[in-house]
């Protein structure tokens, strides 16, 4: 567990808090799991929606074996490729969810904390309204009106996560309207837009960093649900669709358990990834207060 | 006095808006004479269709402008008529259904809630009494890996564990069974929405009680001699609790979500699982009706947790 902390150790003195082993082998999983998310056509795996029927083992699924590593599902599609193209859409749903809530809920509430007045009032009731629905109910109730893209989905849970961004951004930069050396900038004839660019942003964008995996984990998880609720992407193969499929019928879930179980561990891998190494982040940069 | 008065007003506001929110996408990105009629709707050349198409629209008061339809269904909601199913019949009506889901889900939620904060009050103690040492870190270990486990996994794993594999749990829910039964049932459905939301609630304290042992009224009464279990049951957990209120409130959202998936795997027909299904049918009335009540449910759940505030700390009011 010391392997990372001497290298560090000898440039400062005084003694620093660590991101840890733990952070390290998380990011490590993320970034495997980046990588097959991106490369995953360009991956030696088998097709993902090939019937591999094999006459010698009867009826599919088939177990676990080394043919299949995960074994196949009941149309003996190979859950082991199947569970890595899901990360495609997992992934890339959950990263453009939060980057679209970042971008506008930053906007909206580093805006409103330092303008106030009638943008703040205005923009904090509609982040209450968004927080009245529970959001499950309000994604549920957004994704079966529209077409289920990859941009709609995306989009839908980037508005999600746009009200409780928006709240942390506002926050923050109220923290930092009011300081000295604002007010100095404000002194020597900066404009808004400028102290907003270089003196607040800088400030707010390093906590609201920290934060960023850990909305990504709860976007992954919301599109996660959709998907076994049948309402993600509808074409294509998410993590959330491959738990659905294995446990529809309790006769699946019994007979082949390993259809649900390895998705669920790939999933759970993830979030857990992404929490842990957004909660050393948080702990790194003493972000207090501040939960999503 | 005034502050109540604003804070209800502002509740009422807000739900205003987000019935306004509901039907106007549900009318405008929705496509209702559609989802009531099917593939007739569009076969405007042929003249029984659109006779058809006549007297759905009358029906439904289709004919009217949207917000003289936000009106009718306005004053017919508040008064506990949430209108007719979208069926060739419109049988049974919206709050039939409801009235008929609706304990479910609320019993399904209280025996989650009620679980999670039994679970995590003693789980909170123990680990902040002991905070550091090996006990304390195993425990926030386990509560990282609950949180990590979204809860339609979560379901699927209790299914598999305890229902499939061990037979201890019953796999479905029987709506005829006496009602002793049908809470037996509803145990690993509980249980999926609970024990994540624990372990948030066990972090959360367990943090809060660490502060309040760190006081001096803390070691005045350890100086008295007191024992450790009064000191933490007596002295440190009641101060403590402050933000855990608040949390609980809060994550009423959390388990009504959490419902909807557990009630869609263990097949329970309440409230959550009727919205899937609804959404899945487009049979929008009722998607309407869930989606008012839930969100209503929320914000006098948050109203009634900011009163409770008030009435811990009088200093908020003002």
């Amino acid at each position: 567990m010391t392997t990372e902390n001497n290298s560090a150790g000898d440039e400062t003195t005084v003694a620093r808090k660590k991101l840890g082993f733990g952070f390290w082998l998380c990011v490590t999983w993320l970034a495997l799991m980046a990588f097959i998310a991106l490369f995953t056509p360009l991956l030696p795996l088998k097709s993902p929606t090939s019937n591999f029927i094999d006459s010698a083992q009867g009826r599919p699924p088939y177990a676990p074996s080394w043919k299949h590593w995960f074994g196949t599902d009941k149309d003996a599609r190979d859950v082991f490729a199947r569970t890595l193209y899901g990360a495609r859409i997992s992934l890339t749903v959950g990263f453009s969810a939060i980057t679209a809530g970042f971008l506008i809920g930053g906007t909206v509430g580093v805006l409103s904390g330092y303008f106030r007045g009638w943008i703040d009032r205005v923009s904090s009731f509609v982040f209450v309204v968004l927080l009245s629905f529970p959001s499950l109910v309000l994604a549920i109730l957004l994704t079966s009106l529209i077409e289920r893209s990859l941009l709609t989905v995306s989009l839908v849970l980037g508005l999600l996560s746009i009200a409780p961004v928006g709240r942390l951004a506002r926050a923050a930069t109220l923290q930092y309207a009011d300081r000295e050396f604002v007010l100095a900038a404000r002194q020597i004839g900066a404009k808004d837009r400028r102290i907003i660019v270089k003196e607040i942003l800088p400030n707010v964008a390093i906590p609201m960093s920290s934060l960023a995996l850990l909305g990504m984990a709860v976007a992954v998880v919301a599109e996660g649900g959709l998907a076994f609720l049948g309402l993600s992407v509808e074409k294509g193969i998410t993590w959330g669709g491959l738990i659905q499929l294995g446990s529809d019928a309790s006769k699946t879930l019994e007979k082949a358990p390993w259809i649900s179980f390895f998705p669920i561990m790939m999933l759970f891998l993830t979030v857990l990834s992404l929490n842990f190494a957004g909660d050393r982040l948080r702990t790194y940069f003493d972000v207090k207060e501040m939960t999503l | 006095m005034r502050y109540y008065v604003q804070r209800v007003a502002l509740a009422v506001l807000l739900l205003l808006a987000v019935s306004m929110l509901t039907f106007g996408a549900l009318n405008v990105l929705g496509d209702p004479l559609f989802n009531i009629l099917g593939p007739v709707a569009g076969d405007v050349n042929n003249p029984d269709s659109i006779k058809m198409i006549e007297v759905a629209k009358r029906e439904f008061s289709l004919d009217r402008p949207l917000p003289v339809r936000y009106a009718i269904w306005l004053s017919d909601f508040v008064r506990g008529d949430f209108g007719v199913t979208f069926s060739s019949t419109g049988q049974p009506p919206v709050s039939g259904v409801i009235s008929e889901r609706l304990p479910r889900t609320v019993t399904l939620v209280a025996l989650a809630q009620m679980f999670a904060i039994f679970v995590s009050i003693p789980w909170a103690l123990i680990t902040a009494s002991r905070a550091g040492r090996v006990a304390d870190r195993i425990s926030t270990l386990n509560a990282f890996f609950l949180v990590a486990m979204p809860n339609f996994a979560l379901a699927v794993i209790l299914k598999y564990f305890f229902s499939i594999r061990l037979g201890w749990m019953p796999l479905t829910f029987v709506a005829d069974d006496p009602w002793r039964s049908r809470l037996f049932q509803m145990i690993l459905p509980a249980l999926t929405i609970g024990l994540p939301v624990a372990a948030v609630y066990q972090r959360l304290l367990r943090t809060d009680i660490i502060t309040t042992l760190q006081q001096d009224f803390i070691l005045l009464a350890r100086t008295k001699g007191l024992s450790r279990t009064r000191i933490l049951l007596v002295h440190a957990l009641r101060p403590s609790l402050f933000s855990f209120i608040t949390v609980v409130g809060l994550n009423t959202g959390a388990l009504i979500g959490g419902s909807i998936v557990s009630e869609t795997v263990f097949r329970i027909p309440g409230i959550g699982s009727t919205l899937v299904e609804s959404v899945l049918r487009n049979d929008f009335p009722v998607v309407l009706a869930i989606v008012m009540i839930v969100a209503s449910s929320f914000v006098v759940i948050n109203l009634l947790v900011d009163f409770a505030y008030t009435l811990i700390d009088p200093r908020v009011r003002r």
